[in-house]
């Protein structure tokens, strides 16, 4: 019995849209939701770095303050926008997604205890930037220890729900959900995979702040944003080794598909591993230039198009480990049409007015 | 039966109400402050009022602490306990209302956009901005409410959605409107209530007097507006679902005493506070929420317990089974596993077959599948008490697994699955409550006789038929009619009463309600 693979049957409602809709926005906001999540998980670890250097460096406690006061934002930021594909995920793969969740149940339920805890300890250290202390360092650390944590949990449900080989062992073997899946192969590498990502794109999000500052303060900038660019650049290098060790650890089905099988697969990640490599080149470029602007943001950008194509990639791989149990043009669909009208033109009106708070907001208060 | 079950000791239910109730709580809050800090800021600046706007201030920075972190959090948490505790509920509410969700997201977002800018705007911002951010985020909090009522009010009250299947006779549904009046006019409540929690630490005892009068405007009306409302969303609630909270159900009738409790102790403390507003304490207004937590909890928890059988009104049972057959139904309806057994129909069950040594494991399974959505072993709702104190024998234990949908106000699925599984089942509990293995006479009165037998389907009601027909029978042909339950309704259990426990039955019916006819 035990060695059965056992799949809920999918659910009986048809499809409220076309399967490709909610593909579509799943990846869509999917990479909004990661690219968030980079900021403010990258921006934790480098206000840490940034906390330990300012006790040899004073310019340091000015960095470590300016990002500690972002980082609730951000973190408002990464859930606000990780509702989105939660949502569409159980749309399209519910019958395995509520299964893994099920099974790692306790370390999933988790989350939200690390999740509140991580986000009061990021608004405490936020607001006490004035009295810096080895108190809001301990908390800051222990704030981004719990996100660590909380990543890894996911990587085990994320890694679980595309193995449904998995599911009736280790049901069975604990049914009250103390499970996790770490005998995955992929496990680490994946999850090393998303902390060098952010870890990246965070000192992307550190250099912006350089940006922003260069006219008023040139020095400080240009220390800010060489921080942010030389923690992109040791993190993307070592996602070169990281990024290989998971690509290696995938079942040979999925490497082939990268490997010329699929179209869409072999061209993302020939561009993302040029278009990373590149960003690399630019940017130590950039670093040693008087002015590197220019530079830094080219390497931002293409870092952005690199984050899209994985996030495509991402897809796929998990398409290829579902592909014997899940048939996604077997779905019924029935639209609802009417209320699928007023989600997108909520959807657009939603986007224009966010757009103009946040220029009104900033156009106000650059004056003050 | 499709998806596992998450097997903890102290039980799934109390974990989602936990999870549920507190991110309520916030969440309307949330809704409530909205307007609370918009009118409250645009009355500061008529009046010049400018303790008003420094506690303003301080107050929104414990808005964006409670609403935008715990609120936010908790409301993913409903995601995911929901999933985990009713994943077959979970899936059917997301593939019926995904698109309500999607527009509900939106507003979640503009929501959080415009309470951060709100906070950090303070004394940065023009004032017709701030003002401005202050509309988007009540209309995009309240637009959150408007939708997400739709949805839980459906879970109550389906409408005609089980037969058409369309998104609006599901939304629209007959609770739809008073349960928004219910929970805006709270929400309104609890912007006062909260208030009173950062308006208590001020030291200054006439601007915190002028403040705990301000909040109290908020608390005092909609506590007199609520229950009117309530009688509303209770004229909408089918009336033998509502029988529950009077009585026929444990839970329901509990909360439905409490919440009244509750709400009259808060609507007190709140009078009271306006008297004494110049002292109210942090401890005072601590306990004036907590007894608006307890309102608000027994009004969930009521809308909850009157809801069982159901997750999903007359469409699926709580333990995910589906009440109607049909073709796309995977096998999960009531009917089908009745033909076709609950071992070849849950997929997560170790065993296939039933055989005399695994018979009591396959019960336990059984009843993971079928029963543990609501009850627990020994913990929640626990079987072992719930039956222990019954003292019945693995025969009665058996007979009346056949009327489960029939007892305490049929607020239980029907048992669905085939003679011998309701056996193995029978077998569990008798092994698990210590039963005796043959009947044993009742020795008390006929109360005693009628707590063990009857009450788990008759209600002590004048107009109950028990009561009724054992009072106008004549106690000869009552005698003889007890003998065989099953000729006076063939749902009833053949329990084999003795001479003794039906005669001394009757004459406790009797007695009973004198004075009251029954109907």
């Amino acid at each position: 019995m035990e060695s059965k693979i056992i799949i809920p049957a999918p659910d009986p409602l048809a499809l409220p849209a076309p399967y490709w809709l909610f593909l579509t926005l799943l990846v869509l906001t999917f990479l909004l939701h990661i690219i968030a999540m980079n900021f403010m998980f990258g921006s934790g670890i480098l206000a840490f770095i940034a906390y330990q250097k300012s006790k040899s460096e004073e310019v340091f406690g000015r960095i470590y303050e300016s990002i500690v006061k972002k980082i609730p934002t951000l973190m408002a930021a990464t859930i606000t926008l990780g509702v989105a594909p939660l949502l569409f995920l159980q749309v399209l793969y519910g019958q395995f997604f509520y299964t893994s969740s099920l099974i790692i149940a306790w370390p999933w339920f988790f989350v939200l205890i690390f999740l509140v805890l991580a986000y009061y300890g990021f608004y405490s250290v936020a607001f006490s930037t004035h009295k810096k202390s080895n108190l809001m360092g301990w908390i800051l650390i222990f704030s981004v220890v719990l996100v660590f944590v909380i990543g890894f949990i996911y990587s085990n449900n994320l890694t679980l729900m595309e193995t449904p080989q998995q599911y009736a062992v280790k049901y069975h073997e604990d049914p009250s959900g103390m499970n996790l899946n770490l005998e995955d192969p992929t496990l680490i590498p994946r999850f090393l995979h998303f902390l060098l990502a952010s870890l990246a794109v965070g000192g992307l999000f550190i250099g912006t702040i350089g940006l922003y500052n260069w006219e008023k303060d040139n020095a400080y900038a240009k220390t800010i944003l060489t921080f942010g660019g030389k923690w992109f650049n040791y993190s993307t290098m070592a996602q070169f080794i990281v990024g290989t060790w998971f690509m290696m650890s995938l079942p040979r089905e999925s490497i082939r598909l990268f490997m010329g099988r699929d179209l869409t697969g072999t061209l993302s990640l020939t561009i993302g591993v040029i278009g990373a490599a590149i960003a690399i080149i630019i940017m130590s470029k950039a670093l040693k230039s008087d002015d590197p602007r220019s530079g830094f943001k080219k390497a931002a950008w293409l870092t952005g198009l690199v984050v899209a194509l994985m996030t495509v990639i991402r897809e796929i791989v998990r398409e290829s480990y579902l592909k014997t149990f899940y048939i996604s043009h077997n779905f019924d669909v029935d639209t609802q049409w009417g209320i699928l009208i007023i989600f997108l033109v909520s959807f657009a009106g939603g986007v224009w007015l966010w757009i103009k708070m946040l220029r009104v907001y900033f156009k106000e208060t650059a004056t003050t | 039966m499709n998806y596992p079950v998450w097997d903890i000791s102290m039980g799934t239910g109390m974990l989602m109400a936990l999870v549920a109730i507190i991110h309520v709580f916030v969440s309307h809050f949330a809704v409530g402050s909205g307007l609370f800090l918009l009118v409250s800021e645009k009355k500061a600046y008529k009046d010049n009022d400018t303790h008003l706007l420094e506690w303003l201030k301080m107050h929104s920075r414990f808005f964006i602490l409670i609403s935008v972190v715990y609120g936010a959090v908790s409301g993913v948490g409903i995601w995911f306990t929901i999933g985990l505790i009713s994943p077959s509920a979970t899936s059917m509410l997301i593939h019926t209302f995904v698109w309500a969700w999607a527009t509900e997201w939106v507003f979640f977002f503009l929501e959080i956009t415009s309470a951060l800018l709100y906070y950090y705007g303070w004394d940065k911002l023009t004032r017709q901005t701030h003002l401005w951010l202050g509309w988007i985020y009540f209309i995009s909090a309240f637009m959150s409410m408007v939708i997400i009522n739709g949805i839980v009010a459906f879970m109550l009250t389906a409408g005609d959605w089980p037969d058409t299947q369309n998104f609006w006779d599901g939304f629209l549904n007959p609770t739809y409107g008073p349960s928004l009046a219910i929970r805006f006019v709270f929400s309104l409540a609890l912007a006062g209530i909260y208030a009173f929690v950062t308006a208590s630490r001020i030291d200054d005892p006439d601007v915190k007097a002028k403040i705990i009068k301000w909040a109290n405007m908020w608390i005092i009306p909609a506590f007199i507006l609520l229950p009117f409302i309530a009688m509303w969303y209770i004229g909408n609630v089918p009336t033998a679902q509502w029988e529950s909270a009077l009585g026929a159900m444990p839970t329901a009738t509990f909360y439905a005493d409490l919440i009244m409790y509750a709400a009259i102790v808060t609507f007190v403390l709140a009078v009271l506070a306006w008297f004494m507003a110049r002292r109210v304490s942090f401890v005072y207004s601590m306990v004036l929420l907590l007894s608006a937590l307890a309102t608000m909890w027994s009004f969930e928890y009521i809308r909850e317990a009157i809801r069982k059988p159901y997750v999903i009104g007359r469409f699926m049972y709580a333990n995910g089974l589906l009440e109607s057959p049909s073709d796309t139904d995977g096998g999960f309806s009531v009917e089908k596993i009745d033909e076709k057994g609950i071992l070849n129909t849950a997929r997560w069950i170790k065993y296939d077959h039933i055989t005399e040594e695994n018979k009591v494991d396959v019960g336990r399974e059984i009843f993971r599948v079928e029963c543990q959505s609501c009850h627990t072993v020994d913990h929640y709702r626990g079987i072992k008490n719930i039956i222990g104190a019954k003292k019945w024998d693995r025969g009665t234990i058996y007979k009346m697994l056949d009327g489960l949908d029939l007892m305490r106000n049929a607020v239980m699925p029907p048992f669905s699955g085939k003679d011998e599984e309701r056996e193995a089942l029978a077998d569990w509990l008798a092994q698990v409550t210590s039963a005796p293995s043959q009947k044993q006479e009742v020795s008390g009165d006929g109360a005693q006789v009628y707590n063990t037998y009857c009450n788990s389907c008759h209600n002590y009601k004048p107009h109950d038929a028990l009561f009724r027909r054992l009072k106008s029978w004549n106690k000869e042909k009552t005698m003889a009619r007890l003998d065989s339950l099953p000729a006076l309704f063939n749902r009833m259990p053949d329990l084999e009463l003795s001479e003794k426990e039906r005669s001394t039955l009757i004459d406790w019916a009797k007695e009973q309600f004198n004075g009251e006819k029954g109907k």
